[in-house]
């Protein structure tokens, strides 16, 4: 099998499976098929090189595929979240007739994620980018709960805004590529010299950063994290997200050094990193908390790449994908513990202490991942404040984490029935393996640098800090205000009022203009009107 | 700069037949039917809108194969005394359109007005038939006249054939929608014929061919052609002058609502661009371009806000029957300006046409399907639609596709013409057209997202009255998916939409 | 003052009476008069130009005479069709007037 077809493949899979739900058939193997269909993802991550590319034919809008490092990362770390997520949720959804639907919105978020790793056309990107984004609406809303459906409209308005956004910013970079091409690599070199370029890279800014929650465009994910099921939580935190990641890695120039645009992303992302972590540690309902500290861990990471943007380093790249993976699996394993952990003993052996190890790991407790990407890290975030501010974070991101952890022990109740532990400790696993790894496809030092009594000290005192700081919090953690999740969107009664207000008022605007006599004197009126525009020439 | 005026075929071309064909089989099938009485109405209708379909195609490929446009000199008789035929590359496109989408009505309106055996039928099915053939023909006659006398002919036809379809079912409301629906379309038609009489006035022929040399920008021939606009911008609903609309289009049987709004008002829209840009070109000014914009964007933006607050299923599909109408006035700032050297080598010519197939396409296939969910239930209160989707999944299926459309999500022929728009406005510096599409993107999934969102909640189904034939919810399926796979059009200014037009070989295309 | 630009003047007037009454009138039947008040209004415009484009030897042009002819046949299919739905709806309801319509009664 050669690369291209492995390629197809990744695709293919999930789009024949979700064919295949509609024979009842299938339909009565759904847990089967959820594991299945992303393993040619995780086969085309680990086995094809750098750079294998795919055209697609005509007939198939002629999109093309390509693998780059960055995507090849990702879409592994990906693959195996929805891997165990996917066994998570055939298990829990086993002789459940609504199975069937929950895993056609299952397959199409998956297509459309799988897809935007790999989209190397501004077309089959925006493609899906879409079909995740609005195929997730049916997860988030599989509860039918108000608060699911709450949550749903929220995420799928701010969705289609975010949409529309990027639809505006690739034409803009579509018209200044000389020959119209549609290929990211094309688009994105014609920055250099687009008139349209600030524009174009507002827009991109914006609806990236609104896909993976950058201030003030965070107000979904508390909501969408809280109301999903616990599998659907996962891939959505862990994966889905992380299309805008690779939105942001693949089309901001590097090459051209935009000082304003990179500092754009370094005040939003640090702003949003302590954001998180202010609002997560008030919320009660550890899936909120976990969402949270996504909003928290996605703004360093743009940070990150705004800091690689102002200096013109693509190297940055590399090492936030590296970042991402790291979270993929993390964000995805601890909605999974959420599901498993009860208070047996087993629970707190093989649920509770792997998940501290996860946990603390984003904050950068040596010898994991987070400090591994930390440490990668540390060379784009300079010595200045920025650096300060990124060592900082470290302190929030552990006191978020172990109020995270304090909130899933005292809320075991959450734990779901008939859950298996497997996918959580496979996903725990991962997320503590797979950087080691991945390391030295990232930094060109040896392993043995980020074992030094130094670097781990360097990793250990913010840690320190943050655990001294959490259990402060656990002793006055009462004093603070009750946020509800969304914080910002609870403003939203406001906003409906006033989008109903305005609706009412356009009605009776309309009911008016439908009068006989308004709709003819104003057919009479306009052939006047235009026949002065028309005089008025060119 | 005023444009080269439009080259005359000396002669009828060689295929040239076929562009009678198309306008009298459907004529044929009236006086058959006529002939034969009512009992075999749905039969004669059937198999002549196979050969019309098979006329449409050949037509396509007459059109494709030869590089040029057909061309029939009826009588022989040459303009100015005569009247010509024409099919150029877009009426090609807009003909092989209609074809499939009245076909598809026709095998969908089986259900309702279908006759078992050789029976007399209801007087409803009878005229339906009828009808349904007569728009058929007028459509046709819109798409291939070239002489604007000839035009108004199909004007009329094609508007007395479409107000008794409103009030088929004959309620009290549904005739008040269709008197409303007649007064105002011919207040349209009197005022377009004023301004014929204008032109032949001023120039002395009514061919568009011979008009396109002659006419001059100067008073009588703004006050002429404002005058025709203004009567065919009534016919095609754009705000404000929707007021007949929403009630025709939704009191109106299924089928009925379907080929209203998929096909009969994009008839007056064809004639406006035909106008402008055919037979005085040169004469659309900065001003008088944004102003229709203008109007069309007003159309989005109400007809989308009024889309959402709509209780009725196929009071929402009405409404964004409007919003839709407005991205079609966008070609003439965008396909004007000066970013391309003629108006139809510009990406906004394609991208405006391909709003309108698509628009056709998705469009008959949502009143094809809340047709089929109002046939289920017994009613369309959107509101109790909770869960129709376990019903009827596929129905469901072609309305999300068709609504895909509608909001401009890949792979649709709805994004395509959208990038293709968008672009234009990019280029053209018009950025406001822009916003307006964004925003009218926005809603149209506001609205697309309420129906779905209710239809596959996840409480019990509702109760089905009747149970729909699967090959009908296949039927939907198969024209919401010809809007999809318009989505397959590449990226470019289409070369076949500039087949017919002058200087299409001469000038670089972008 | 010729008869024809009399005539025109004629035309116009018509014209403007019709616009008037169909705007303005609520009675339906009073709509359809207007409208065949406004149609022959345009139609003796027409005629004013057949007057005008008169070649030598001939009495007038004779295609805006053909143009008023299918006018003709075609207000007069109008008012038809027009009317009929008028009567249908008094039948159906003994309404004559034009009422605005409020949509989410029209049919069902």
């Amino acid at each position: 099998m050669n690369a291209e077809m492995l390629l197809v493949l990744t695709l293919a899979l999930p789009l024949v499976t979700l064919a295949g739900c509609l024979s009842r058939q299938f339909r009565r193997h759904v847990a089967v098929l959820l594991v299945v269909a992303p393993l040619p993802a995780l086969a085309t991550a680990c086995l094809l090189a750098d750079g294998s590319t795919v055209v697609l034919p005509p007939a198939l809008l002629g999109l093309t595929l390509v693998l780059d490092r960055p995507g090849a990362m990702l879409l592994g770390a990906a693959a195996l979240l929805w891997i165990t997520a996917g066994a998570y949720a055939g298990r829990r959804f086993r002789g459940n007739p609504d199975g069937a639907r929950f895993a056609v919105w299952w397959l199409m978020t998956l297509t459309g994620n799988l897809g935007a790793f790999l989209a190397a056309d501004m077309v089959g990107f925006y493609l899906f980018f879409t079909l995740a984004s609005l195929a997730a609406y049916g997860l988030v809303v599989f509860d039918g709960s108000p608060e699911a459906k709450r949550a749903a409209a929220i995420y799928v308005g701010l969705a289609v805004f975010g949409e529309a956004l990027l639809l505006m910013a690739f034409v803009l970079m579509a018209t200044a590529t000389p020959d119209s091409s549609l290929l990211i690599g094309d688009a994105v070199a014609s920055f250099a010299t687009s008139p349209w370029r600030d524009y174009a890279m507002a827009f991109l800014i914006l609806a990236f950063g609104l896909k993976i929650g950058l201030f003030p465009f965070h107000v979904w994910m508390p909501l969408t994290y809280s109301a999903a099921p616990i599998p659907a939580a996962a891939v959505l935190s862990g994966s889905a997200v992380k299309v805008g990641v690779i939105g942001l890695i693949r089309f901001l120039p590097f090459e051209i050094p935009m000082h304003n645009w990179g500092e754009v992303l370094v005040i939003a992302g640090l702003f949003s990193t302590f954001y998180g972590v202010a609002i997560g540690i008030t919320q009660a309902n550890p899936k909120t908390v976990l969402a949270y500290s996504s909003v928290s861990q996605m703004g360093l990471l743009a940070a990150v790449l705004g800091m690689g943007l102002s200096a013109g380093e693509k190297s940055a790249a590399l090492v936030a994908a590296f970042s991402a993976t790291f979270h993929v699996l993390v964000k995805g394993g601890l909605f999974l513990a959420i599901g498993v952990a009860t208070p047996t003993k087993r629970g707190v052996w093989l649920v509770f202490v792997p998940a501290v190890v996860l946990a603390l790991g984003l904050g950068g407790l040596p010898l994991t991942g987070g400090a591994l990407a930390k440490l990668a890290s540390k060379p784009f975030m300079g010595q200045g404040i920025v650096g300060v501010l990124a060592t900082l974070s470290a302190i929030g991101s552990t006191l978020l984490m172990l109020h995270f952890l304090r909130r899933m022990w005292s809320s075991t109740t959450q734990s779901e029935a008939r859950a298996s532990l497997l996918p959580w400790l496979a996903t725990a696993l991962a997320a503590i393996v797979l950087p080691w790894i991945l390391y030295s496809v990232v930094r060109d030092e040896p392993l043995r640098d980020a074992t030094l009594p130094k670097e781990i000290w360097e990793a250990l005192w913010p840690v320190l800090l943050g655990s001294l700081a959490s259990l402060a919090l656990w002793r006055w953690g009462r004093l603070l205000p009750r946020l509800p999740a969304g914080d910002v969107i609870a403003a939203d009664k406001g906003l409906v009022r006033l989008a109903d207000a305005s609706g009412a008022a356009m009605e009776k605007i309309d009911r008016y203009l439908r009068e006989w006599p308004v709709a003819t004197a104003l057919l009479v009126g306009l052939a006047t009107l235009l026949s002065v525009s028309a005089s008025l020439g060119r | 700069m005023v444009p080269d005026a439009i080259v005359l075929s000396d002669a009828t071309t060689a295929d040239g037949y076929l562009l009678v064909l198309a306008i009298i089989f459907p004529v044929i099938g009236i006086l058959l039917t006529l002939a034969f009485g009512g009992r075999y109405v749905e039969r004669i209708a059937l198999v002549l809108l196979l050969a019309g379909l098979v006329v449409a195609i050949a037509i396509f490929a007459a059109v494709l194969r030869d590089d040029q446009s057909l061309v029939y000199i009826v009588g022989n008789w040459k303009p100015p005394l005569g009247i010509a035929l024409r099919a150029d590359g877009v009426s090609a496109a807009m003909m092989l359109t209609i074809a499939v989408i009245i076909c598809a009505i026709g095998l969908y309106a089986r259900g309702e007005f279908g006759q078992s055996q050789a029976t007399v039928p209801t007087r409803a099915s009878y005229a339906f038939w009828v009808l349904l053939l007569a728009i058929w023909s007028g459509l046709n006659a819109m798409a291939v006249g070239a002489d604007l006398f000839n035009l108004y002919v199909a004007l009329e036809l094609l508007t007395f054939a479409a107000v008794p379809l409103v009030c088929l079912k004959g309620y009290e409301e549904t005739i008040k929608a269709a008197l409303r629906y007649m007064l105002f379309a011919l207040l349209g038609s009197v005022l377009y014929l004023l301004g014929i009489a204008l032109i032949y006035g001023a120039y002395g022929t009514l061919d568009i061919a011979l008009l396109s040399d002659r006419v001059r920008p100067e008073p009588i021939a703004w006050i002429a052609a404002a005058l025709m606009t203004a009567g065919l911008l009534a016919k095609t609903a754009l705000f404000p002058l929707h007021l007949w609309l929403p009630p025709a289009h939704a009191g109106a049987p299924p089928p009925g609502s379907a080929v209203l709004s998929a096909l009969v008002v994009k008839g007056s829209f064809i004639l406006i661009v035909r106008l402008w840009f055919d037979a005085m070109p040169g004469l659309l000014s900065f001003a008088a371009a944004q102003l229709l914009a203008a109007l069309g964007a007003g159309a989005i933006l109400f007809g989308s806000v009024l889309a959402l607050r709509q209780a009725r299923l196929k009071l929402l599909i009405a409404y964004s029957t409007i919003a839709q109408i407005g991205y079609l006035f966008f070609i003439f700032p965008l396909a004007s300006g000066d970013s391309a050297s003629t108006p139809w080598s510009s990406i906004a010519w394609t991208g405006g046409w391909l709003q309108l197939f698509s628009h056709a396409f998705a469009k008959a296939a949502m009143f094809m399907a809340a047709g089929l969910i109002a046939e289920a239930v017994g009613h369309d209160q959107i509101a109790d639609l909770r869960g129709i989707g376990r019903a009827l999944p596929v129905t469901i299926f072609a309305f999300g596709l068709a609504g895909l459309s509608l909001m401009g999500v890949p792979p649709s022929g709805g994004f395509v013409a959208k990038w293709m728009l968008l672009s234009a406005t990019v280029m053209e510096g018009q950025w406001w057209w822009a916003v307006v599409m964004l925003v009218g993107g926005l809603l149209a999934g506001g609205y697309v997202f309420m129906v779905l969102g209710k239809a596959l909640s996840s409480t019990t189904p509702p109760v089905l009255r009747v149970s729909i034939p699967r090959h009908s919810e296949v039927l939907v399926l198969a024209v919401a998916l010809c809007a999809v796979l318009l989505g397959l059009v590449p990226l470019q200014p289409s070369e076949f939409l500039t087949i017919g037009r002058p200087d299409i070989h001469t000038t670089a295309l972008q | 003052m010729t008869s024809g630009v009399l005539l025109g003047y004629c035309g116009a007037v018509l014209v403007g009476l019709g616009l008037f009454g169909l705007v303005t009138n609520p009675e339906i039947l009073r709509k359809i008069l207007a409208f065949n008040v406004l149609g022959n209004g345009v139609f003796l415009l027409f005629g004013v130009i057949a007057r005008r484009g008169a070649a030598a030897g001939l009495g007038a042009d004779p295609v805006p005479q053909a143009l008023v002819i299918t006018g003709i046949v075609v207000a007069f299919s109008a008012t038809a069709m027009a009317v009929g739905l008028l009567v249908r709806l008094n039948k159906v309801s003994g309404q004559t007037i034009m009422t605005s319509d409020d949509p989410t009664n029209s049919g069902k």
